[in-house]
């Protein structure tokens, strides 16, 4: 009799599981696999990864296991209905990452939700398939990568050694020669190295013509670095000073390629590009690298209420005026024309020497961007009568001296 | 014989001296200045610091506004239609934060279309959306590799959003997003909502 219901209940037991487990399989086996991964990267893997990892909502693997088909609907179609309604894994989903609500998808229907369940699931099992080799891969390139530096070192260390002994040989050399000569010419007490030496730069002080020649080198030299100091005044060519915090154009405007304009917003519209206040650094940095010591910096100066004080690097002199929005926004010169090639620096230096010569060179030579601007036609108009030749910088008052000095 | 051998010593030593002068390139110093006074402005100049400021906190030229003090910049609303009448719109600033629903309801362009609106839109998308957003406005900026859950403007959830919806985005955040109103002029703003209605068409 026990054992007759025990057998009943074993077998009620295997049904219910494996009707439920078919009622599971049921929402991705409907789905189409292609369908769902266009779907899913359309629409769900900026914020999903199929896998474990939390991007900005969790990781989707097993998500059939976690909740019924019918949730996941309701959740999908309207996720700030199914919060508002109370649901005790809802209002949790959405406490643990920071109250970010998903975007709603009212018009997914079940073919669409199935589609994208039949990705993750098929994405997952892919990934289950072919772990071990790729894991294995990744070490590998790890090692190779640390070899390499190493590798550089033995190179560099044993250059020197030979180096070294290169010089050891020349001396040697030097010395037998020496020796042999002496030999020849009389075969006086031997020498050591240094008396040579010594005696060679006697002999060679003491000749007139090379001591000439040797002052007369320095002087010119001295000379010529005593003209380029003088022209140097006042110009900060390779000036790279150090910054309050390691900021790197060349991650930033180079590999990021988040443009100029973002960060130095009066460029195109004022006299001053500007120095990016901290609510601009947070607009990444809220997220992006929050830990970095360097990025702490900012937000201390937040807490503080402390300015953070950049270094200027490019400082035109008082006595000349410049603006920046009639060269970018009017002439249209990208940034790199006047500052270097920004993006490639990690440190920002003047790489031009800005001086007057350097603009005038600029204003000989640049053709006036017209196009577009009825300010110029009048001028334009007047410039062809006279002049078949394009109208310059030059032309319309551009070398003036009371153009940037007043 | 030895005043010329003394004379030889001084330039000697004076050319060695000058040269050692000259090559000393030190990248954290602006190099010899001469007559600073033409150089550094006596008055007060924005962005240019070099002398510490003893009337302002932090010895800095630069000062906050006084409190409650309302920028102007926000209330230039009124544009210029094609038929050169003006436009006269305040109605954003009746928005609150928190009526996303509400802008997309209530809000419109208040600058026609046009193909050269649009390129400005472009460009203006280009300088402050793109290294997110991307190219197309897929979400796939250079950016939003680290960010994450930069949204697909085509995508079935978004792609027909309203512009006054995108204008609140831009003005107040949304999601992970923050607000871009700092940065972006209200006009520029809704150039660009110009724009990314063209990329909600998808490619």
């Amino acid at each position: 009799m026990f054992k007759a219901i025990s057998k009943q209940f074993l077998l009620l037991l295997f049904l219910t599981t494996s009707l439920s487990y078919s009622f599971a399989q049921d929402a991705s086996a409907d789905g189409d696999v292609a369908t769902g991964e266009k779907l899913f990267k359309n629409n769900c893997a900026q914020c999903h990864a199929t896998g474990d990892a939390v991007v900005v909502g969790p990781g989707l693997k097993g998500i059939e296991e976690r909740r019924d088909y019918a949730w996941l609907k309701k959740w999908i179609n309207n996720p700030a209905a199914v919060i508002a309604s109370g649901d005790k894994y809802a209002v949790d989903l959405y406490e643990k990452y920071n109250k970010t609500q998903m975007t709603a998808f009212q018009s997914f229907g079940d073919p669409e939700i199935k589609s994208i369940l039949a990705y993750v699931k098929s994405a997952n099992e892919a990934a289950a398939a072919a772990p071990a080799g790729e894991v294995a891969g990744a070490n590998d390139s790890g090692t190779q990568e640390a070899g390499g530096g190493k590798f550089f070192n033995i190179v560099m260390v044993s250059l020197l050694v030979i180096m070294v002994l290169v010089l050891f040989a020349l001396i040697a050399v030097l010395g037998l020669l020496n020796k042999l000569s002496n030999k020849n010419a009389d075969a006086g007490p031997e020498k050591s190295f240094v008396e040579n030496l010594k005696n060679i730069f006697a002999t060679a002080i003491g000749n007139k013509t090379i001591r000439n020649a040797i002052i007369w080198l320095f002087l010119l030299l001295g000379s010529k670095a005593t003209f380029d100091g003088l022209y140097g005044i006042g110009v900060h060519q390779g000036y790279a000073p150090t910054q309050p915090i390691a900021f790197s154009h060349k991650l930033h405007a180079g590999e990021m390629e988040i443009n100029c304009a973002y960060c130095h917003t009066g460029v195109y519209k004022g006299k001053q590009a500007g120095i990016p206040s901290s609510n601009i650094c947070m607009n990444c940095h809220n997220t992006i690298k929050r830990e970095s010591p360097e990025i702490q910096k900012i937000y201390t100066a937040i807490e503080n209420d402390q300015p953070v004080e950049w270094v200027r690097v490019h400082n035109l002199p008082d006595l000349a005026y410049f603006n920046h929005s009639q060269h970018t926004n009017v002439a249209g010169l990208d940034c790199e024309n006047c500052h270097g090639q920004i993006n490639k620096m990690e440190v920002v230096e003047q790489r031009h020497s800005l001086t007057m010569g350097w603009c005038i060179d600029c204003h000989r030579q640049t053709d006036v961007n017209s196009k577009g601007n009825a300010y110029y036609d009048a001028l334009l108009e007047a410039h062809n009568n006279v002049s078949g030749d394009p109208m310059k910088v030059e032309d319309i008052g551009g070398l003036e001296c009371a153009r940037c000095h007043y | 014989m030895t005043k010329n051998n003394k004379n030889n010593a001084l330039l000697f030593g004076l050319s060695i001296l000058l040269f050692v002068l000259g090559s000393c390139n030190n990248p954290n110093r602006t190099g010899i200045e001469f007559a600073p006074n033409m150089y550094n402005s006596r008055a007060y100049e924005a962005q240019t610091q070099w002398r510490s400021n003893s009337i302002n906190p932090h010895g800095m030229n630069m000062r906050e506004p006084v409190a409650g003090t309302v920028s102007r910049r926000k209330y230039n609303t009124d544009f210029m239609q094609d038929d050169s009448s003006m436009v006269h719109d305040l109605m954003m600033y009746d928005i609150p934060k928190d009526s996303i629903e509400m802008a997309g309801r209530l809000l419109t362009n208040p600058i026609p279309w046009s193909e050269s609106v649009e390129e400005e839109g472009k460009v203006l998308y280009e300088r402050n959306c793109q290294h997110c957003h991307g190219t197309g406005g897929a979400g796939d900026g250079k950016v939003a590799e680290y960010y994450k859950g930069v949204p697909n403007y085509s995508s079935d959830a978004l792609k027909n959003i309203p512009g006054g919806h995108i204008y609140w985005v831009i003005t107040n955040g949304k999601g992970r997003m923050w607000s871009h109103a700092s940065q972006v002029l209200p006009e520029e703003r809704w150039k660009i909502v110009h724009y990314v209605q063209r990329l909600q068409l998808g490619s």
